[in-house]
């Protein structure tokens, strides 16, 4: 190993599910290496320094690389080596400008790269440029220009595939094809053979198309339809739910006296990224008194209209139904955020002590 | 005689219902008006819009029904898409600042 | 006998769904700021919107049409919350702070 340079690596970081896992890999890259071994973190602002109303992205990004300082400290702690002695860098760039396609990525990270003298990029396989799609492989394919070495971090996801857009294969064809074939018949009534050869054929199309980005996983015959069975008997317990809790918040609202207590809170889920996240999400909004505003990886942050909702949410019974739709009846057995320490109220009414509500609004943004 | 026709009570139809019932939802959709142009933000009104919206549908719906026209229902079904479709695509553009989707 | 529960039924639906579509206009009215305006916005109306087409549904009959009642039912459960959401985040987004009780009504 004394033969080889110490390597100088650049992070670039944005937050993802498996950041952690790649900053993991970096510290362990750099902690593995003789010399003087260099890693600078970097954030890569979307936005301009300046403009108004980015103050928010500013501080998001900062707390973040707060994060990666921690984690990294606490990984040299582990392995027993001097923090002091590796070089740990975070920095927030592009501020000068606004970046858009895939190559002002690149230069930006490629001229960092210089001015640091760092000659290897690390990217978290989950890195993407503007924050709906990945874009990994056009920044890899950018930087390959460059005489920076780039190296993907090996991640575990926890259940995202590869890419958002994947190779097509028969079972997620067939069921988006059965899907999209049984919705136009309903439209046009089942009326005959015209439609039935005009359903095939766009059927067909729609299954052709879009058959690589419908699907998180891919369906199989033995999990689908349990999942969907688990679902059907999960919908009349929601519908019990938004009928009961939408009369309290009814009279909530009808009450001359509008007598509400709204805040803002933040619950730890654990039901998996993806299509059960977005189920949760949208059964929290769908029950009266609590409503998703934003969702960081496994983290909701839920408005919610009085106490009651608030106490429904960190019973978690919603979790541990997702759960069990989603993973089965073993999953539904978990504790609820409340008992997990998951939760977090983030507002406290202001005429309380405003200096106190001005200290937790900081954290919150 | 059809089901629609069949009375109530004192000569009122179950399409007399639901008729009144689509004006009184035209009544609360009026009502959205005051968010929709008072605001104070921009979401106030979207959220203003996308409410005024799903009471659109359903009174398409009620039209489709009262009136014997089922076809009201396919419109009615292509303005939730629409209406949705507005929603998310306002709301995308405010928080990308500028990138539409 | 059927007929009247029938016809029972759909005023019952009818006069829910314009109780909760009230409720949902009058919390978009009164309620002080954008997040908590989403919660009627996404649920009362919701609900509203879910009884008034149940009623269509039971006038409608058992026919092929009434799929398409259905299909909006489900539809509209599914867009309402994902748009009130897409809204709320955008309020969040762009550091519109969530009123809380003793601030100011706006």
């Amino acid at each position: 190993m004394a033969a080889e340079e110490a390597p100088r690596l650049v992070v670039p970081v944005q937050r993802s599910v498996t950041l952690r896992q790649t900053v993991d890999y970096a510290m362990a890259e750099v902690l593995a290496a003789d010399g003087e071994p260099t890693v600078h973190f970097v954030f890569m602002a979307t936005w301009r320094g300046g403009d108004p109303g980015t103050d928010a992205d500013r501080d998001r990004a900062e707390a973040l690389l707060d994060q990666i300082r921690i984690w990294a400290r606490y990984e040299c702690e582990e392995a027993g080596v001097n923090p002091e002695t590796i070089e740990i860098e975070t920095a927030l760039i592009g501020l000068e400008s606004y970046l858009f396609s895939p190559d002002e990525y690149a230069d930006l990270l490629t001229s960092y790269a210089a001015d640091h003298d760092l000659d290897r990029v690390v990217v978290d396989p989950e890195y993407s440029l503007v924050g709906h799609t990945t874009l990994l492989q056009p920044l890899e394919f950018e930087l390959e220009r460059s005489k920076l070495a780039i190296e993907e971090a090996p991640v575990d996801r926890p259940t995202r595939r590869d890419r958002l857009v994947s190779r097509p294969n028969l079972p997620r064809f067939l069921a988006l094809f059965g899907v999209s074939f049984l919705f136009y018949q309903i439209l046009g009534g089942f009326s005959g053979t015209f439609d039935l050869v005009t359903g095939i054929a766009t059927a067909a199309i729609v299954a052709i198309t879009l058959d690589s980005v419908s699907f998180y996983r891919d369906p199989t015959l033995v999990d689908s339809p349990k999942r969907i069975l688990r679902g059907v008997v999960y919908v009349p317990y929601l519908l019990y739910e938004i009928v009961v809790s939408n009369l309290v918040v009814a009279r909530l609202i009808l009450d001359p006296r509008l007598d509400i207590d709204p805040r803002l809170t933040k619950v730890r889920v654990f039901v998996g990224s993806g299509f059960p996240l977005t189920t949760l999400a949208n059964s929290i909004t769908l029950t009266p008194g609590t409503l998703t505003v934003t969702a960081e990886d496994q983290e909701l942050y839920v408005h919610s209209l009085a106490p009651f909702a608030r106490e429904g949410l960190f019973d978690g019974s919603l979790e541990r139904w997702v759960r069990f739709v989603f993973y089965g009846r073993e999953a539904a057995r978990f504790p609820s955020p409340r008992e997990r320490g998951d939760t977090e109220v983030l507002q406290e009414p202001s005429d309380a002590a405003s200096t106190d509500a001005d200290e937790s609004g900081g954290e919150e943004r | 005689m059809t089901f629609v026709e069949t009375a109530i009570l004192a000569g009122v139809t179950v399409a007399d219902l639901l008729l009144v019932a689509a004006a009184l939802f035209v009544s609360l959709a009026v009502m959205m008006l005051y968010r929709a142009i008072l605001g104070p933000t921009n979401q106030d009104r979207v959220l203003a819009v996308n409410v005024l919206g799903t009471n659109t549908v359903v009174i398409l719906a009620l039209l489709g029904a009262a009136l014997g026209e089922p076809w009201f229902l396919d419109i009615a079904l292509v303005y939730a898409l629409l209406n949705f479709l507005m929603s998310i695509a306002i709301s995308k553009f405010t928080v990308e600042r500028g990138g539409v989707i | 006998m059927i007929e009247a529960i029938r016809i029972g039924l759909i005023v019952v639906a009818v006069v829910l769904g314009l109780f909760f579509t009230f409720v949902s206009a009058t919390g978009v009215i009164r309620l002080p700021d954008v997040f908590s305006r989403a919660h009627t916005a996404s649920q009362a109306d919701t609900l509203g919107a879910g009884f008034a087409l149940a009623a269509v549904a039971l006038t409608l009959g058992w026919e092929p049409t009434t799929v398409k009642t259905v299909l909006l039912l489900v539809f509209i459960f599914v867009t309402n919350p994902t748009a009130a959401h897409a809204i709320a985040r955008a309020a969040y987004e762009e550091g519109i702070e969530p009123w809380t009780t003793g601030d100011e009504r706006r």
